[in-house]
């Protein structure tokens, strides 16, 4: 569908980039294109842009924007623009704002063009353009020495869904873009090491002290390079992968290299979980950056190339980072990558079904519980971390809405990874596990390649699945209604309680025959069927399901013995509920759990009195 | 450094033969400690105690489930339990300031008395094993000092804040730059130098407010500021000395800490509450103790370098009024008889 041809100086001291960029379009969208819109994504980072008002109002993963400096400033700037066979049209280049009309936003630039392209027609657009390079932020620019180049050219938009598809940058939002051939020479000094999208092709010194790199990437629907003068590289791995081998490329700061290895290994685990459970991963090439510390460049995907995060101190057992970061980024080779979704319009469906698959193959790895933190006694998983993390803000936005529109970063957050991830938890839940698996193999084999939407993805699992899950898609996809069932109240009296029981012996209590009642209560507006058990204290356990439609329901038992505890969702496939406290009670106090946390606070007020009279005093 | 390890030594005698403040001290603490908890556990149990799920805390300690736990409505603002917490801490603070004269006095106490005891009578021995200030000396110069800690308090609060201040903005602009350099581990080690700067500075206006403070009680000083600058001269005579003590008992009190959570940990089980709370209250009551030396080695720095001691003057009951009777009415004295000498 399009060909990019570049040919970029990167200015390590003045952080720029000069340009110019050949993109051939193939109109494959069956009609006449008579004019073509570009992302300018750079040019978000100005005060004015949506991209900065928006960070402002509703946060951002990595500035605040409390007071604007000259270093935050990024901008792409078009020099020129022609059109093979129309001419230089530079004049005529119209910056627009879809989606809010922010006249300072200048993110979309639309070309209109004298004659419009027919269908099946290719279209040559010449491009040169001048690039300022923040200090990073959103995962592109420079941090000392070192530099991401991401979202660096003009990038036409998508033709989707019978119009164009070319969204402003928002501070919530990522990307989208057509899948193509990708041919570009970067111009560096000769001390830099360079990493990129891509294979690398060749590799030539200038007599000025500079060097060219080739790249050449094919199937891949963006373009990002790194370079650092003090990248250590280690380039000898290679996975065996289901469509031959995978050469690993890993650039590491420095002070990482004694964690290589743990890098390279959580890739692999990481590729091998994917190819089983997924399917192939195609590339011949992965290179996988440790970006420059404290910069705003960890943790981010691009086709072939991710760049991780960790710090000198990075103990085995707090697995937050490396591995946590690698794994969830590889992810997107897959979800993002291949499986190209809109990021602007349908971002759980990479975030979110990333995070979903990053905790099954955390699970796998690292085991349940334990995935995230596994020290000092102390542990989280990710499946706990994604419910804490959704429980927040459960009731603030629907799942399917642009990444935009949410309240806030927080929500957008909890709702497009941590939701998503849940929710897809619950439905391994509902049409069990192997079944949800088969369904991520069919729906990544038959989208890869491939713009889905979301019905392409929750039709894929209802077919999969054989079952007709609208009424579950409505509510947890569609809507914003919060999944909340608790064990209202549990009682066991005798059933002759109005008999004496002064002078009876231990043992006649044990003839007792009880009544007890377990009231079930839907608290919020989720509707799902629940299953529930009750445990009696001579062993006795009953399970029990309700389809959860009405307020409450209540079960009621007459037996020789009192209920222990009744507990909803006993098999905890319910990762959607959002109060996990409630899913249960039991007829006696247990204050031990409470007894233990209050001796963890008992002794932080000591030891603050202690510290605060040390110094005083 | 012989100097030093007989200043730590005499210093740590004080706090052997002192035990008992500490007890108390630790005793205030918990129990003010338990006050600052009750809205905590409070809020908590309303939470886990009827909850299954709470069982993911007891065995074991699943950190995400701690988060829901303050998520939840029910658990009500974390503020409110932080707050009642730093109340408490707060009630603490002020409990010390107002037994430590007492305190103070009752390290000088025995070793003042020695120390003059042992060139009059040589019965050192005894003074430094048996006497102890009495309850009621020990209150009397609470009483007697309050007004004048307090006003020690605030001029040190204002030097505190201050060179504090300076030091930590001294110390931002440090890391900033460090920030820039290009490795890695810099900003971290200059963090940490600087907190060390910091934190010997401030340890050294400690030792200067320690003398003050043992000056104000010891000689009975109601010019506050004549024990600044007492305990500034003598901060600044001896300051090596002093330091490297204090420096030496905050080590000690480090390693109290790591030790006491690396023991808690290491083992006690993780659901068992009791044991757990032995091991936290045995390392909080261990830690009480470097403090206490500290204050000992500043009254042993000062019986050393600002004698005399003004012992507390005995609490002597009024004598009952005398009626007063002409000399004329007074009988003559009778003289006193001879006493014969003894035959052997």
């Amino acid at each position: 569908m399009v060909h990019y041809e570049m040919d970029a100086r990167y200015d390590a001291a003045k952080h720029t980039i000069d340009a110019t960029e050949v993109l051939t379009y193939h109109n494959l969208t069956g009609q006449p294109l008579d004019h073509f819109p570009f992302h300018l994504y750079l040019n978000a980072f100005q005060p004015k842009s949506t991209w900065v008002r928006e960070s402002k109002r509703d946060g951002s993963r990595d500035t605040t924007y409390d007071k604007w400096e000259d270093k935050q400033y990024g901008a792409e700037e078009i020099k020129s623009f022609e059109v093979v066979g129309q001419g230089d049209l530079t004049s005529q280049l119209q910056f627009i704002q879809p989606d809010d009309g922010n006249k300072d936003d200048k993110t979309v630039v639309d070309a209109h063009l004298p004659k419009a392209i027919a269908p099946g027609a290719y279209v040559q657009f010449k491009i040169a353009f001048h690039d300022q390079m923040p200090e990073t932020q959103a995962r592109a620019g420079w941090k000392r020495d070192f530099v991401l180049g991401g979202q660096w050219f003009p990038k036409v938009g998508v033709w989707w869904h019978g119009a164009w598809n070319c969204h402003q940058y928002h501070a919530m939002t990522e990307f989208f873009a057509d899948f193509g051939v990708y041919d570009v020479k970067l111009t560096l000094p000769q001390y830099e090491v360079v990493g990129a999208s891509g294979v690398e092709v060749s590799s030539v010194d200038n007599p000025d002290k500079t060097k060219t790199v080739t790249y050449h990437g094919d199937d891949i629907h963006d373009f990002a390079w790194t370079a650092s003068p003090r990248y250590k590289v280690k380039d000898d791995g290679v996975f065996q992968g289901q469509m031959g081998p995978v050469k690993l490329q890993i650039l590491m700061q420095p002070a990482h290299w004694s964690q290589v290895e743990r890098h390279e290994k959580i890739l692999k685990e990481t590729l091998d979980h994917f190819e089983r459970w997924y399917g192939p991963y195609p590339y011949k090439t992965l290179t996988l950056v440790d970006p420059e510390p404290d910069s705003a460049a960890g943790g981010m995907e691009y086709p072939t190339f991710i760049t991780g995060g960790t710090s000198w101190f990075a103990p085995k057992g707090l697995l937050l980072e490396p591995e946590e970061v690698v794994e969830h980024e590889f992810g997107h080779q897959y979800w993002y990558g291949m499986v190209a979704t809109n990021e602007f319009e349908d971002a759980w469906m990479d975030e979110g079904i990333n995070e979903y698959t990053q905790v099954k193959v955390e699970d796998s790895i690292f085991g349940p519980n334990t995935s995230v933190l596994n020290q000092w006694g102390v542990s989280v998983g990710e499946r706990e971390l994604q419910h804490l993390g959704y429980a927040s803000v459960a009731d603030m936005d629907p799942i399917a809405q642009k990444a935009y529109e949410y309240y806030s970063f927080n929500s957008y957050g909890g709702i497009t990874y941590a939701k998503t991830a849940c929710l897809l938890l619950t439905l391994e839940g509902i049409i069990g596990e192997d079944t949800m698996q088969k369904a991520m193999h069919i729906y990544f084999m038959r989208y890869r390649f491939t713009h889905p939407a979301k019905e392409d993805f929750l039709k894929t699992i209802e077919e999969v699945s054989g079952k007709d899950l609208r009424w579950y898609f409505n509510q947890a996809i569609y809507g914003s209604p919060v999944l909340d069932y608790e064990v209202l109240k549990i009682t066991s009296d005798p059933v002759n309680w109005y008999e004496e029981r002064k002078g009876k012996k231990k043992e006649d209590d044990k003839n007792l025959v009880y009544q007890s009642y377990v009231s079930l209560h839907r608290k919020q507006d989720f509707v799902m069927p629940v299953e529930l058990e009750v445990k009696f204290d001579n062993g006795d356990m009953v399970r029990e399901h309700w389809d959860g439609q009405g307020r409450w329901t209540r079960f009621g038992y007459e037996k020789k013995a009192k209920i222990m505890s009744a507990e909803i969702d006993p098999d905890h496939k319910i990762q959607l509920d959002r109060n996990n406290f409630n899913n249960s009670q039991t007829l006696e106090a247990n204050v031990k759990p409470a007894h233990k946390v209050g001796n963890y606070w008992l002794f932080l007020t000591q030891w603050l009195s202690q510290f605060l009279t040390w110094w005083a005093i | 450094m012989a100097e030093n390890k007989s200043l730590l030594g005499r210093g740590a005698g004080m706090v052997a033969r002192n035990k008992r403040y500490i007890i108390w001290f630790y005793l205030l603490n918990l129990f003010l400690g338990l006050f600052g908890t009750v809205t905590f556990l409070t809020h908590a149990r309303t939470v886990l105690d009827h909850s299954l799920y709470a069982d993911r805390l007891l065995h074991g300690f699943d950190l995400a489930v701690f988060g829901e736990m303050f998520a939840r409505p029910e658990f009500g603002p974390t503020a409110s339990s932080g707050l009642s917490a730093l109340l408490f801490s707060v009630a603490f603070f002020l409990a010390t300031a107002l037994f430590l004269p007492g305190v103070l006095q009752g390290y000088a106490s025995p070793y003042g008395l020695a120390r003059e005891g042992a060139f009059t009578s040589g019965i050192l021995h005894k003074y430094t094993s048996e006497a102890r200030l009495s309850r009621d000396e020990f209150f009397r110069a609470c009483g007697r000092n309050l007004w004048r800690f307090l006003r020690l308090l605030v001029i040190f609060a204002i030097v505190a804040g201050i060179v504090s201040g300076l030091l930590f903005a001294a110390r931002a602009a440090l890391l900033k730059m460090a920030a820039e350099s290009t490795i890695e581990v810099l900003p971290f080690s200059v963090s940490m130098a600087t907190l060390l700067v910091i934190f010997l500075v401030m340890t050294v206006i400690r030792i200067w407010f320690d003398l003050a403070q043992t000056d104000v009680v010891l000689s009975d000083q109601g010019a506050v500021r004549k024990s600044i600058a007492a305990g500034f001269r003598h901060t600044w005579r001896g300051l090596f000395r002093l330091l490297m003590s204090y420096f030496v008992i905050s080590v000690v009190a480090g390693l109290v800490l790591f030790a006491g959570l690396w023991a808690w940990l290491r083992f006690v089980p993780r659901e068992s509450v009791f044991k757990a709370f032995l091991a936290g209250q045995a390392t909080l009551l261990l830690l009480l103790i470097p403090r206490f030396w500290q204050r000992a080695v500043a009254v042993a720095y000062y019986e050393e370098n600002i004698v005399p001691v003004v012992a507390l003057q005995p609490i002597i009951p009024e004598a009952p009024p005398v009626a007063v009777v002409p000399e004329s009415l007074v009988p003559p004295l009778i003289p006193p008889t001879p006493i014969a000498p003894q035959e052997s």
